[in-house]
């Protein structure tokens, strides 16, 4: 008999398929990764407002077609696959795994499509002639095809931000000034 | 010597007592010999009559008799009881002057052992104090190189602060000019450029 941790694991596997198998038919390998910004962006927006989260995870505030429609007003604009995914979640009371459905479907990104979305900050937008550094070493470091999901963050100073799978290379001028004021303060 | 002293004082009081009773028993043959004496003349003028002479020898005899048979021993036991009074007296004289030479000697030897008691306090008290004074300055010398220790300590350790202040002042001041001049002053295509130095320079995803 499967513990609930293992119910757990094997729901959140399914919302996760569902939706990359969902927007991969829908708009293919680009409309997949757009979801899954979408999700990251979702999954911000969820932590960030203790009314959402509340409303669509605590069970006796709404009963759960409340909690769907919700969901469907509130990311009106989101991908219509993913939008319905998030509705049937907060119906059944599964809203509160969103943050593993959305790593699963990181993994499922890559095992199904062999695509990684690759995390990119700079203080200046990319060129093609970067994009196309980036995407190469990348490539080659992760094995699968790279998709870049550019941000634009000052905060960072110069240099360069990339993550994908919960991995981070931190080249950014503010970590090594960050490094250097340490060196200097030990010293 | 008392004795011989004594003796000599009694024969003369016995002939002084002979004559006066001589002089008492027969005041006027007395008389009738310095009569006679004024009218007669030569050798018997000092020789005794007979009829005066034996009345007067008797009565000398019987005094004499009752002098010494009743005063002189009355007189004796005077002179015995004074010289054993005086004896005693001398006796207890020297005994006191023994005594009070015991008791002065007592007295000089308890005055020398105050003395000497005395001296030993005040030696012992200077003793004492010169070893109070020894280790109040040991105890002050050893606290004293304790605070310098700790003086020197805590003057080390604010040296150390300020000067890790200071490195994290230079550092920071350091970090936030380089900051300004990277983020400000720098051009989106030299970003650019750092950016792709960056990605050839940094680490592999594998390796974290």
């Amino acid at each position: 008999m499967p513990t609930k941790r293992e119910l757990a694991r094997e729901t959140v596997a399914t919302y996760a398929s569902f939706l990359v198998d969902g927007a991969n038919e829908a708009g293919g390998q680009q409309c997949a990764v757009d979801v899954r910004n979408q999700l990251a962006n979702i999954l911000r927006i969820s932590r960030s407002n203790l009314d959402l989260a509340t409303a669509l995870t605590e069970e006796s505030a709404y009963t759960p077609e409340q909690k769907g429609e919700i969901v469907r007003n509130v990311f009106v604009d989101a991908n219509p696959v993913l939008k319905e995914v998030l509705a049937v979640m907060a119906e059944r009371g599964d809203y509160a795994l969103l943050s593993r459905v959305w790593a699963s479907y990181t993994e499922q990104l890559e095992k199904k499509l062999n695509v990684t979305v690759v995390d990119v900050t700079t203080v200046v937008p990319l060129d093609d002639a970067l994009r196309e550094q980036i995407i190469n070493k990348t490539k080659a470091d992760l094995g699968t095809d790279v998709v870049l999901n550019e941000k634009i963050d000052k905060s960072i100073i110069g240099g360069i931000v990339m993550s994908a799978n919960g991995r981070r290379i931190d080249a950014s001028v503010a970590s090594q000034l960050e490094h250097a004021r340490n060196v200097l303060k030990e010293s | 010597m008392m004795k011989k002293r004594a003796k000599k004082a009694s024969a003369r009081i016995g002939v002084l007592a002979g004559a006066a009773g001589a002089v008492a028993a027969f005041p006027t043959l007395a008389f009738a010999e310095q009569a006679e004496a004024e009218a007669s003349s030569g050798i018997s003028v000092i020789l005794p009559h007979m009829v005066e002479f034996i009345p007067m020898l008797v009565a000398f005899i019987v005094l004499a008799i009752i002098l010494w048979k009743f005063g002189w021993p009355m007189f004796e036991g005077m002179l015995v009881k004074r010289e054993q009074t005086i004896k005693n007296d001398l006796e207890k004289a020297e005994r006191d002057r023994i005594e009070s030479e015991r008791v002065l000697s007592d007295y000089k030897r308890q005055l020398d052992d105050a003395k000497n008691q005395a001296a030993q306090i005040v030696a012992d008290a200077k003793q004492t104090g010169e070893g109070v004074r020894a280790d109040l300055a040991a105890k002050a010398k050893v606290e004293s190189a304790a605070m310098i220790e700790k003086a020197h300590a805590t003057i080390e350790a604010d040296k150390k602060t300020a000067v890790a202040e200071l490195q994290a002042s230079v550092a920071d001041t350091a970090v936030a000019v380089a900051s300004r001049i990277i983020g400000q002053d720098l051009s989106d295509d030299e970003h650019r450029a750092i950016i792709a130095r960056y990605v050839s320079e940094a680490g592999s995803f594998n390796a974290n």
